[in-house]
């Protein structure tokens, strides 16, 4: 115990020696995430060329902490105008905006804020508490169960972000194909690489991340003449009194803080299952359990202390899968994914033991992140009533330059800034269609680890493709797979019937 | 009447149903992909080409049945064979086909003339075709200013692996005193 408590504080300590990357990606986050279609994903793309170039322990924290304070952020056009700034801040506005109607827009910041930093605070306290445990069973895990767990993943990102689950399936498993482009690891037999000999060494990832999100995000911008739009200076009220009044209503309601936070910790840990759906989950059930369900959607504290709490909660969970297994829960985790396997690092129980700050370092950066979050922006709630215009005639070439560049930058191939582009046009296309870029995306980050517990099953096998079913954990787990994907069918099946 | 009545209904149950033909571009590209891929690896031995053979087959099989339910709604005609789900307006496939030529020659540009100047170029030109030719003074500063940043920050601060040209090389001339 006492071990513990000092690799905790050494663990702070470090942290807190980065605080020249924390607090700008925190100022950096609350901003991006205030401007409505632009992502902390998107944000981390844009500064690909300076996160890889600092070391992994320093970029992951400026990753952390963007993410972290961008989902902050993100409640800020919610309450104000009634646009969600990340789709994790979708069930903000039903609650928040009510209250900004009303002229009491501070007090609705407020509470939004102090939702966000007491359930993203507690949620992160909990996932380091647990991930000591929750790291032991990765130890379980053969390359059988492995096989299952990505293809279990990869279905359900198909199955929960996107509208068709076929759809979501097709893209998933196509990223899949994608990343097992490249020569054989153990035959060197080159597969699927058109020829080209940059393709050998597997599809570059920063190029395919660059290109499925940030280009064909440009490409789809052009649609829109501005970003975002400019807030109604008429709905807020300036005064102190409604912020204090905002922390007092939550801190009032703290069970229902705890409760929330901890349902978007766990939705978070599904892969696929993001801030959005915890957000709408969270909203549903505190409805439901509700004395006051009809004040729900009518500006009740409640309503939104629902939706920001739990989404805050999911910022922790979404990493959890991707430091104990490789799985990463989201895009952003998928894209801190590509950044440390750019340094070599490898993901896994070990790491805790080996590399405890890259293990439980991005949790402890995360509850600093909150900690100066909870200092930095309250004293701004006055000041957020002016969101800026942001016309996309300048943003989309911006996006494009600094994005291509950055996947210039790994391995300084021009051929990479073409693959970027392949993939934009690849994501432009998955976009506008309703195939998920996400689900593409992970399928190229898999793709090569899946192949690799499968040529692990088969050699000890020889050849045997019953292996696959060989282990009752193995099974159980083919078993959900295959329940996940008839779920949304059965759902609209029944649905249908009433 | 009837005629007239039969072709307002034809419309009216187009215009509620769904283009199907963009929908099938991704499955298309995939299908074609997973052929292509399943050709490269005949030589390999057994071991090596499972996991694409896997993976591979319930991509065909998923694409298939994707095929075939789209082919039934469409003799349901709750879809319709066009494009218009990409939102092909004239104008904005006119801008978006000029920035990706614009982009594609920003690639080509940035391994003779550097990151700066093509950046200056790519944007000023960008901008001035998404404002549809008007406000070149505003495309120049905005060219001028960011590409100049992003040359001061990436390369100049934190010395990242950007593409280096003319510009990039003078600067460090200059510094060195040559």
């Amino acid at each position: 115990m006492e071990n513990d408590l000092e690799i905790f504080f050494s663990l702070i300590n470090n942290t807190l020696e980065y605080w020249w990357v924390i607090i700008p990606a925190t100022i950096l986050g609350i901003v991006v995430g205030a401007i409505p279609g632009f992502s902390a994903a998107n944000t981390i793309i844009v500064l690909l060329p300076l996160t890889l170039s600092m070391g992994p322990e320093a970029g992951m924290i400026f990753m952390v902490a963007i993410y972290t304070s961008s989902r902050l952020g993100a409640g800020i056009p919610a309450v104000l105008v009634n646009i969600p700034g990340t789709a994790g801040a979708a069930a903000t506005p039903l609650d928040g905006y009510p209250m900004s109607k009303r002229g009491e827009g501070q007090k609705a910041l407020s509470i939004s804020f102090t939702s966000s930093v007491l359930g993203g605070l507690l949620t992160t306290i909990l996932a380091l508490i647990l991930i000591p445990w929750l790291s032991q069973v990765a130890y379980y895990l053969h390359s059988v169960e492995m096989i299952v767990i990505m293809l279990f993943g990869i279905s359900l990102i198909a199955t929960i972000s996107s509208q068709d689950t076929l759809k979501g399936l097709i893209a998933g498993l196509f990223g899949l194909m994608i990343g097992y482009i490249g020569a054989d690891v153990v035959y060197e037999i080159p597969r699927g690489t058109f020829g080209f000999l940059e393709l050998y060494d597997k599809v570059p990832l920063v190029p395919a991340l660059v290109g499925l999100f940030a280009i064909s995000e440009a490409f789809v911008v052009i649609d829109r003449k501005m970003v975002t739009i400019q807030s109604q200076e008429k709905n807020i009220v300036h005064s102190w009194q409604q912020t204090f009044n905002g922390i007092k209503i939550t801190l009032i309601r703290w069970k229902h803080v705890i409760w929330t936070s901890i349902l978007g910790l766990i939705i978070g840990v599904i892969p696929g299952a993001g801030a959005a759906i915890a957000s709408f989950v969270a909203y549903q059930q505190s409805k439901n359990f509700s004395k006051t369900p009809e004040l729900y959607g009518t500006g009740h504290p409640e309503g939104l202390i629902a939706p920001e709490s739990s989404n805050n909660g999911v910022t922790s969970g979404t990493l959890i899968p991707l430091l104990i297994i490789g799985v990463p829960g989201g895009a952003t985790a998928a894209i801190m994914a590509v950044v440390l396997e750019y340094h070599g690092v490898q993901f896994g129980p070990d790491i805790f033991e080996t590399n405890p700050m890259l293990g439980y370092g991005p949790f402890v950066a995360m509850g600093i992140t909150y900690i100066i979050l909870g200092f930095l922006i309250m004293p701004l709630t006055r000041y957020f009533s002016n969101v800026l215009l942001i016309p996309t005639k300048y943003i989309a070439p911006l996006i494009i330059v600094f994005t291509l560049v950055g996947s210039f930058v790994p391995r300084a191939y021009v051929f990479d800034i073409y693959v970027a582009i392949v993939f934009g046009i690849i994501g432009y296309i998955a976009r506008k269609t309703g195939y998920h870029v996400a689900a593409i995306l992970i399928g190229v980050i898999l793709g090569p680890m899946l192949e690799n517990f499968f040529l692990r099953a088969l050699r000890i096998s020889q050849g045997d493709l019953t292996t696959l079913f060989s282990s009752s954990l193995g099974n159980t787990l083919w078993i959900l797979l295959i329940i996940s994907l008839f779920v949304p069918s059965l759902k609209k099946y029944f649905s249908k019937q009433k | 009447m009837d005629v007239f009545m039969s072709l307002k209904s034809k419309n009216s149950r187009q215009q509620d149903s769904k283009n199907v033909l963009p929908d099938l571009i991704i499955p298309t590209l995939a299908l074609i992909f997973t052929i292509y891929y399943l050709t490269t690896i005949t030589e390999a031995p057994w071991i090596a080409q499972a996991s694409a053979i896997v993976v591979g087959s319930i991509l065909i099989l998923l694409i298939v049945i994707f095929f075939a339910k789209t082919f039934f709604m469409v003799r349901k005609e709750k879809e319709v064979v066009s494009f218009t789900n990409l939102n092909l307006d004239k104008t904005t496939t006119i801008k978006r086909l000029i920035l990706l030529i614009l982009t594609l020659c920003f690639t080509v540009f940035l391994e003779i003339l550097g990151f700066t100047l093509s950046a200056i170029i790519f944007l000023f030109f960008a901008i001035i075709l998404l404002s549809s030719l008007k406000n070149w003074k505003n495309a120049l500063i905005i060219s001028l200013s960011c590409s100049l940043m992003g040359y001061f920050i990436f390369i100049y601060i934190f010395n990242t692996q950007f593409p280096r040209g003319v510009f990039e090389n003078f600067i460090e001339r200059i510094q060195d005193g040559k």
